[in-house]
């Protein structure tokens, strides 16, 4: 099985600018929004509001601003819950149009802004409720928000963790130390041994965060099909939805090859094993 | 005519008994405390908002009436453990810490009070971490005291925050209600600050100010004559600036709308009002219903914000909600009176 | 009108810092057992054979956390790139001597996909939960979960899959289509939960005192920013202030906990910013964490109990040279200290070779000898090398695991509720290597 998703190749080490300055999220929005933009921003306004969930995480808001003050997010961006909140209580479709650009995206669902809110509301929530309208209408700057997740969205979508250690590349993780991507070349052996010194056979591979069985994969993708959730990446990256596809075919051709060549230990078994049949 | 009893011994309850000793009634003025006062007394007051009139020029010709009055009763350092309703008023048992008694009463006006929100609950500010970060309370003894020192290090202070709110208005720590005193009685601190220390720059963070009424020309003066500093937005967390001797106020300003890290020398919290002990026990004992935020409910509380509804049963004061001291005092007159009338039917 | 002890009941829940108007605070436990006397799900129940211990949460609700016969729901950072930290938890239960499974049938809780990516729905990551809920309650044994955003996103899942019709319905029908049922356990708890429970038994087995370390703890946010009701709170923890996790097991193990002021502050991972947005994850992390963790507390580790913070703090820290942060503190999840101060293999076990900020300073003031650990793990890797069979916590799965979620015919917990899945005898598969 090949997994062919790129993984972003970006410098990572700071340049004397970064050192001097500190990092800041450019606001975008600006400019003069097309007539097309305006109209999926009303469709996406009208969407907004018509959530149940709008109503059950916004309740309203006294300015206090405490939100904001514990938000790790407004300490180096543009960007603060409480701004957020109003813009989802009181904003128009242009106001939410602008904050869906880019600022949902330097929330880190912490939930501390929810924690601290003295009125109750769910701002990391409403802030999700925002980002999921912009991946389901595919909107430009969420497309380049998520180019960089490829891999991790691969993984997630076919096996179910985002992470593997042949993700932890030395040279995109660079600043992590020599210490931190398996350590194979402090201790001379490939990333393969160092994952076999792990006590659990569970553990043992460079894939995925853990060996995950072909029917646990096949049960996952159904719910992603069932839900939606293929539909809205179609939407997003309809490249890598469609080659998300072609991988769950060959896992599919995989576990009805390997229900033959099992078909004896299986016999008895109850449950999912024995009926579904991915 | 079995005497009343005054439960509690605060404003609200040393005006009721005053007053029903004026009428001419026996009256029981029960305390838990060894002294009278209430809560004024309890933490030394120092000057009242809004006339910045000295708490003791307040407190001292109410307790005054009280302590001369031949026909009251006043039993301190004693709780009242049992209450009965009678065909006509309550049987209620007093205790001490080595006696018991069981007294008939006509009528029974409770005066429970409140307790200042204890400000460990939220954690954020670091009250009680920090040596430096004090309570309103605490303050006022201070400024009682004419010592306005850093506890740390014993030094003055060059710039003092108040927060408002603290304790009050807010859902994670369970008290959504208005305390009504804060913003006036943190303007009057800070008043009183820069008043006697001029040198000492005084910040007031707020969301709302609420001098509500004729309170209004405090708030405007502590600008235009004092000097006093308002900054609108909610400090979120207090920390310690690099070093430790100083702490760092984090919040956001939300005109400006940006974070803000100050640091300063003092932070006081204006400490809210919730239903005392005695009040949370009163209600116990007899079965007085309270709302949700735990104060005992008038009947109708706009009609007449003193009865029970109950039967020989009447509030007064912070017991049914947050109350400056002259609307204790006016409750506690409201109260006397409504005691007298069933007590004598 | 209210009772005399009504009204006392009413007050002290406000005491307990029950929230006020506005949202009213259930215990979705109570309608989980509703809907269950309605067929409209079954609940995971905790039974005797779980050991179960009990604590107090935030509003001084009873927890029950199971600590045998348990489920290992993994995290996928963990396992991804701090393998030492379910390995920890691994040995830690042989050492107690519980069983456990820990099986390739599981996903994450791919809540990642949600709160980084924005590429999911809440119905389905409430599928996925109920998912992986239903695989454990089909082994008959009960989930524990390892992942402290996994932790918060089940609870907020349970919630919405009580509370919304619609959502449970859709779920539902998703389920039966891969042959499973809706399931929701009774409680939902971490990892860090079972090891408060476990501390008497942890500490008896303590080999190396460590009342010479300072540690700082980061409290993960998701463990107790996300459904906060239901995080575990314990009087003699910071006077119930705090969570009790993961300060508790530490000062069992008699380590000082020492405090600083940025501890409510969140790390810096902020899911995507972690991977796409890191000058942002190493700015906070290192000013806002390490800075205060070394310079107001003295700290020699910072212990946490959430995969995301162990990784943010520490893999963080080696670029601060750039800046002149050369703080370089140790970072390592509360199993990981615990386990190496009960004697585990500070490599083969503890895997600290993982962690950008060594620890090896730290297990010198441990007392535990780590030049010799080191030299035997080179040796054991060397042997790896040339085709030794690896050692394992507990036996290695069957091809045929590759593929299947097989059903060893684990006895599932109450054929009244179940009839159709009930047959079969009582089999562990996994458990602690004899």
């Amino acid at each position: 099985m090949s997994i062919v998703a790129h993984l972003p190749r970006r410098a990572l080490t700071l340049t004397e600018e970064e050192a001097a300055a500190p990092p800041t999220m450019e606001l975008a929005g600006r400019k003069r929004a097309t007539a097309e933009e305006r109209a999926l921003a009303t469709t996406i306004f009208g969407e907004f509001h018509a959530d149940s969930r709008h109503r059950e995480f916004v309740l309203g808001c006294l300015n206090c601003g405490e939100c904001t003050t514990g938000c790790p997010a407004a300490r180096f961006y543009d960007f603060s819950p409480r701004e957020m909140l109003q813009i989802a209580q009181n904003g128009d479709a242009t106001t939410l149009w602008d904050a869906m650009q880019e600022k949902i995206w330097a929330c880190c669902q912490c939930y501390t802004c929810n924690m601290r809110c003295r009125f109750g509301n769910d701002i990391a929530g409403i802030i999700s409720v925002m980002r999921e309208l912009s991946v389901r209408h595919g909107i430009e700057s969420t497309r380049r928000a998520l180019a960089p997740f490829g891999r991790s969205l691969t993984l997630l979508m076919t096996v179910g963790t985002q992470v593997s250690s042949d993700m932890i590349q030395p040279d995109f993780f660079r600043d992590w130390g020599p210490f931190a991507t398996g350590s194979d070349k402090v201790w001379q052996v490939s990333a393969d041994i160092m994952r076999k010194a792990i006590p659990s056979d569970v553990l043992q591979t460079t894939r995925s965060a853990w060996e995950v069985s072909v029917q646990t994969s096949l049960e996952l993708f159904r719910i992603y099909e069932e839900t939606g959730v293929l539909d809205m990446l179609r939407g997003l990256d309809p490249d890598l939805t469609e080659m998300l596809v072609d991988i769950i075919e060959e896992r599919r051709e995989e576990f009805a090859e390997a229900r033959e060549r099992f078909g004896e230990e299986l016999k008895g078994m109850q449950g999912p094993v024995a009926t579904f049949s991915g | 005519m079995n005497p009343v009893l005054v439960l509690g011994g605060g404003p609200a309850g040393l005006s009721a008994a005053a007053e029903l000793a004026a009428l001419g009634a026996p009256t029981l003025l029960v305390e838990r405390e060894s002294y009278l006062g209430g809560n004024p007394q309890r933490w030394h007051y120092s000057l009242l908002a809004p006339d910045l009139r000295p708490a003791q020029e307040v407190m001292g010709p109410l307790l005054s009436r009280v302590e001369n009055h031949p026909s009251i009763e006043r039993r301190l350092s004693t709780s009242v453990v049992r209450a009965e309703l009678r065909p006509k008023g309550y049987q209620v048992v007093l205790k001490t810490q080595d006696s018991t008694e069981t007294r008939d009463v006509s009528a029974v006006v409770l005066a429970t009070g409140f307790d200042h929100f204890d400000s460990r609950r939220k954690y954020e500010y670091g009250y009680g971490r920090y040596p430096d970060v004090l309570d309103f309370k605490e303050v006022e003894q201070m400024l009682h005291e004419d010592r306005v020192v850093r506890p740390s290090d014993g030094k003055p202070p060059r710039r003092i925050a108040w927060i408002l709110c603290v304790g009050s208005r807010d859902v994670q720590v369970g008290n959504p209600w208005c305390c009504r005193m804060g913003c006036v009685v943190s303007i009057k601190q800070a008043v009183e600050v820069r008043q006697r220390h001029p040198e000492i720059d005084a910040y007031v963070y707020y969301m709302d100010i609420r001098t509500y009424g004729l309170w209004e020309d405090l708030y405007w003066k502590s600008m235009q004559e004092y000097g006093v500093k308002f900054v609108r937005g909610r400090i979120g967390a207090v920390t310690l600036a690099e070093g430790g001797s100083r702490l760092i106020a984090t919040g956001e300003d939300t005109i400006l709308s940006r974070p803000t890290e100050v640091p300063f020398d003092m932070i006081v919290l204006a400490s809210g009002m919730e239903p005392g002990t005695g009040t949370k026990e009163a209600a116990t004992l007899f079965g007085v219903p309270v709302g949700p935020e735990g104060f005992l409910t008038p009947r109708v509380s706009d009609l007449n914000p003193v009865d029970s509804g109950l039967p020989g049963l009447f509030f007064a004061g912070a017991a049914t909600g947050p109350k400056a001291i002259p609307d204790a005092v006016t409750e506690g007159m409201g109260a006397a009176l409504r005691a007298f009338q069933y007590a004598r039917l | 009108m209210l009772s005399a002890n009504e009204i006392r009941k009413v007050v002290e829940e406000r005491n307990v810092h029950q929230r006020g108007t506005g949202k009213k605070v259930l215990d979705v436990r109570e309608e989980m057992y509703h809907l269950e006397e309605k067929g409209e799900l079954i609940v995971h129940r905790i039974r005797p054979e779980n050991r179960p211990v009990e604590l107090r949460t935030l509003f001084g609700w009873t927890k029950r956390i199971p600590t045998d016969r348990l489920w290992h729901h993994k995290s996928c950072g963990q396992c991804g790139n701090i393998p030492g930290y379910p390995s920890s938890l691994l040995w830690l239960m042989n050492e107690t001597g519980r069983t456990y499974l820990n099986e390739p049938h599981q996903t994450s809780c791919t809540a990642w996909n949600y709160h980084g990516t924005a590429t999911s729905n809440p119905v389905a990551l409430a599928a996925v939960a109920a998912r992986n809920f239903h695989r454990a309650y089909e082994t008959d044994h009960f989930p524990l979960i390892h992942c402290g955003t996994s932790y918060g996103d089940y609870k907020e899942m349970r919630k919405l899959l009580v509370e919304n019709a619609a959502v449970r319905t859709k779920v539902r029908e998703v389920l039966r289509k891969m042959g499973r049922d809706l399931v929701l356990p009774e409680e939902i708890v971490h990892y860090s939960e079972w090891v408060h429970a476990m501390r008497p038994e942890i500490v008896a087995r303590q080999k190396h005192p460590v009342h010479g370390v300072v540690t700082t703890v980061h409290e993960p946010c998701h463990y107790y920013k996300m459904v906060p009701e239901d995080a575990v709170y314990d009087d003699a923890v910071y006077a119930g202030q705090r969570p009790a996790v993961p300060s508790g097991i530490l000062l069992a193990l008699g380590a000082t906990v020492a405090d600083y002021s940025t501890w409510y502050d969140c790390c810096g991972f902020g899911f995507r910013h972690i991977l796409s947005e890191r000058e942002f994850s190493r700015s906070f992390a290192n000013l806002r964490k390490i800075r205060p963790m070394v310079e107001e507390a003295h700290s020699d580790v910072a212990i946490t109990s959430d995969t995301g913070c162990v990784t943010t703090l520490d893999k963080s820290q080696w670029i601060g040279k750039s800046h002149g942060l050369s703080y370089l503190l140790p970072v390592l999840s509360d199993v990981q200290f615990a386990a190496l101060s009960l004697g585990a293999h500070p490599y083969k076990i503890a895997q600290v070779h993982w962690h950008s900020a060594s620890a090896e300073g730290l297990l010198s003031k441990m007392g535990i000898d780590w030049r010799s650990a080191k030299a035997e793990f080179q040796e054991y890797l060397r042997a790896l090398k040339n085709g030794a069979a690896p050692e394992l916590l507990h036996p290695a799965h069957g091809e045929i695991e590759k593929f299947f979620a097989i059903n060893k015919g684990q006895v599932l917990p109450d054929p009244e509720v179940v009839p159709a899945l009930s047959a079969g005898s009582a089999t562990t598969e996994g458990g602690p290597a004899a």
